[in-house]
């Protein structure tokens, strides 16, 4: 092994290390989030500061606000479990009833403050077939 | 009649890779030519069989059949033609036939005219490329088959229709173009390879595989540049690349295949480094496997993937098998491919693109490791933990600009050793510029960020580099010719491979430029009624009306609101038109209609004024708005288009010069 081969796969080796180091430190939330499902936050008596949730968007729960269009409440949930999700911002055009969802931000008191609200990119878009008979 | 006709063309292309198996099995231990000839025919029979299949499916895409289950989902009788066309890749089991058609097309190409020329490698090629073929042809057969007829008890009056966010010129040609470059790969795999097997990592062998590998980066960085110019004009989060793990993918083999480049040039001028370089190669088609994986797998949340049909398990032990092959082949051919010379300068022109090397490796490692991290926290200890943005930029900023400054420093070095006085006078007028450049930052900005000081530093040093070996060159064969069109020509014709180089890096330093304006950028949401206006960040907003209009195959509302400078007396800037549309707004059922957000952007070099009508209320007559001044953003698509230029001056004529080695 001659000295610059050598150097160069030291300094590859430190930045791997220092990339590892980083993704483990847990508590900075512009790095990691933490995956949780709905049955896992209900359970959960703590408040979170840094939740991460994906699941549908309940039927008939999406509530808008009166007063500010960009408010909204509505419900997400995967199966049985049902979780209150509150954001405020400009929502996703994908955004409706049984959307399939990702909610980031805070949960507290069975409630999420999402500070991030997305709906799955439609870039394939596999809808049921109507029938003519339904139509 | 004619969907079964490409039905059937599949099936007899598998029929075809199983004979070419058999001949191959049987050259092997005969070695009789014949077999390898017959073996060479069948896989272009293969290639000619997919391409018919492939036209019989979007004939039927253009006629509307929707007794097909891919046609009636993705399209319908309102689809315009031109997205019928599109929609041959919109849907899993279309993209995969698509993906073979590419591959037939690179396929014959490659039979045709590389093998032509390096014949030691057709045994192996041929036997790479019937288990590639295989295993999408397996696919496309047995799991998702274009072809395959709606179920008997349902009769369709009328397709889905396509996605109105893939009704857009740019996302029609995105896909393509970054699948030639995706599927492109392939063939760099196959030739890597079938060369070590053959044992011809040669001369012969790097001078042809450089001339493919140019072509398909150029396909690769143009569609991953289209990728974001679409983000950025149709998705309407304001940004063009957001570290998720589908555009992480496209990146990751970019990378790669950024790195063989420059660490071909090594094995093509001094014959050394021919183990790093197979495994470059290699791994670049593994990385893009491996993308292919995470995004048809749903292993990994993305906003892109889709887990309706899951592949994951399918492309997994396909990578996997593709991993053991070429791991195998390359730990029994390694003592032959050592080289007795080393690099052994720090400042020498090896030592820079090795230090390019680095920096690319270490970029790819950040981002597979953020992209598997939830899979990795997962197993580790049952935490699916996910990596936000900022974890890729913190990272990626700082080795981006060191990458920066490297192309730069890259082109004053010369081979094997540069003297102290060359390193001095070479680097000199960079420094100097670059100084001056940081200095005028300094007294210019009002808010002092660190990064955008350096980068700012960075671009100039390495535009004066390259312009001066730019100049230096053209120096020359001024003083050869003493005629200026004549030297221009020169230039023009010679050393293509560098000039070409050189360009693209003032394309990647003028990508830059539009990173530093990423710093900057500022947003606001705010809501307003007709009259009103609004401040924010040295302008004025005001809204003058919303109006309604049913079009063609939408119904929208359409808002009309002037930018004014504040800074400037409120002197008028523009009026943007953001509109809010409903596409399937004659659907009785409410739930199939699908709201869009048309963006409106006014676009400057130094900012965009980037619009988003988010919502509207008819009963108050109040409209909400999303804002965004986005500086520099401009400079990202002129870097891309200058990066896209260079490359094609790169390969152009050297591929038409010495034809055969492509």
């Amino acid at each position: 092994m001659n000295k610059i081969y050598t150097s160069l796969i030291l300094v590859f080796a430190l930045a791997v290390l220092w990339t590892i180091y980083l993704t483990n430190i847990k508590e900075d939330k512009n790095i990691t989030t933490r995956y949780y499902t709905i049955k896992e936050l209900i359970l959960e008596d703590q408040s979170l500061p840094n939740v991460k949730v994906g699941g549908l968007v309940k039927p008939n729960s999406i509530n808008i606000s009166e007063s500010n269009r960009l408010e909204v409440w509505f419900y997400v949930y995967q199966g049985q479990d049902s979780l209150k999700v509150y954001y405020n911002g400009t929502r996703p055009d994908l955004f409706k009833d049984d959307a399939e969802v990702v909610v980031a931000g805070t949960f507290d008191n069975n409630l999420i403050v999402a500070t991030e609200l997305q709906t799955k990119c439609a870039s394939r878009y596999e809808g049921d077939l109507k029938n003519i008979n339904t139509i | 009649m004619i969907s079964q006709i490409g039905s059937l063309a599949l099936n007899i292309a598998s029929g075809l890779i199983l004979s070419t198996f058999f001949f191959l099995f049987y050259y092997r231990f005969t070695k009789n030519k014949i077999f390898i000839d017959l073996s060479e025919r069948a896989i272009i029979a293969t290639c000619l069989s997919i391409i018919l299949s492939t036209i019989c499916l979007l004939n039927e895409l253009l006629i509307s059949n929707f007794n097909l289950q891919y046609v009636a989902q993705y399209t319908s009788y309102e689809t315009p033609m031109f997205f019928k066309v599109t929609s041959l890749w919109a849907g899993q089991a279309g993209s995969l036939l698509f993906w073979s058609f590419i591959m037939s097309i690179y396929s014959l190409i490659y039979i045709l005219s590389t093998l032509k020329r390096i014949k030691e490698l057709k045994y192996a090629s041929y036997l790479i490329l019937a288990f590639i073929f295989g295993f999408f042809l397996a696919l496309s057969n047995f799991i998702a088959n274009p072809f395959e007829p709606v179920s008997l008890d349902i009769i369709v009056q009328n397709g889905n229709g396509l996605n109105p966010l893939l009704q857009n010129v740019t996302m029609a040609i995105h896909p393509p173009i970054l699948y030639l470059g995706f599927v492109g790969t392939t063939i760099i795999f196959v030739m890597t390879l079938s060369a070590l097997i053959a044992n011809e990592i040669n001369h012969k062998w790097i001078s042809s595989i450089r001339s493919w590998a140019l072509i398909i980066w150029t396909f690769l960085s143009a569609g991953i540049i289209l990728g974001g110019y679409w983000a950025y004009n149709e998705l309407g989060w304001g940004g063009y690349w957001a570290w998720d793990p589908v555009e992480n993918s496209s990146l990751m083999p970019w990378l790669m295949l950024t790195a063989f480049i420059h660490s071909s040039i090594i094995q093509e001028k001094r014959g050394m480094l021919k183990t790093w370089n197979v495994l470059l190669a290699s791994s670049t088609y593994l990385f893009v496997i491996l993308g292919t994986f995470i995004t048809r797998s749903g292993i990994i949340s993305s906003v892109h993937s889709f887990t309706a049909e899951s592949l994951g398990p399918l492309f997994f032990t396909f990578l996997l098998s593709l991993i053991l092959l070429t791991g195998f082949w390359f730990f029994k051919r390694y003592h032959l491919l050592k080289s007795r010379d080393k690099i052994e300068s720090f400042t020498s022109r090896e030592g820079g693109f090795l230090y390019n090397n680095l920096i690319l490796l270490i970029m790819c490692f950040i981002i597979l490791w953020g992209t598997l991290f939830p899979i990795i926290s997962e197993a580790w200890d049952g935490n699916k933990i996910y990596i936000g943005a900022s974890y890729f930029n913190q990272l990626n900023v700082p080795i981006g600009i060191v990458l920066l400054f490297l192309m730069g420093i890259g082109p004053l070095l010369s081979w094997k050793n540069t003297s102290s006085s060359t390193l001095i006078s070479n680097f000199s007028i960079p420094m100097i510029l670059s100084f001056i450049s940081g200095l005028l930052y300094m007294i210019f900005t009002d808010e002092f960020k660190i990064y955008p000081f350096i980068t700012s530093m960075g671009i100039v040093f390495t535009l004066t580099s390259i312009i001066g070996e730019l100049q230096k060159s053209f120096k020359s064969s001024y003083n050869n010719n003493n005629s200026l069109s004549k030297a221009i020509l020169q230039l023009l014709s010679k050393n293509r491979h560098k000039n070409g180089g050189y360009i693209v890096h003032i394309g990647i330093t003028l990508l830059f430029v539009g990173f530093v304006g990423r710093a900057f950028e500022v947003e606001k949401e705010f809501v307003l009624s007709p009259g009103k206006t609004i401040y924010f960040a040295n302008h004025e907003f005001r809204l003058n009306n919303v109006t309604s209009e049913e079009r063609d195959n939408h119904y929208a509302f359409i808002s009309d609101m002037d930018v004014l400078d504040a800074n400037n007396d409120n002197a008028y800037i523009t009026t943007l038109y953001p509109e809010k549309r409903i596409y399937f707004h004659r659907n009785p059922d409410p739930d199939k209609r699908q709201p869009h957000s048309e963006l409106d952007i006014y676009r400057t070099m130094s900012k965009d004024i980037y619009s988003i009508f988010s919502s509207y209320d008819p009963q108050k007559n109040e409209a909400y708005f999303k804002i965004m001044i986005n500086p520099l953003v401009n400079w990202v698509w002129i870097g891309g288009i200058v990066i896209i230029f260079g490359a094609l001056f790169a390969f152009w004529p050297s591929s038409r010069r010495d034809h055969g080695t492509v």
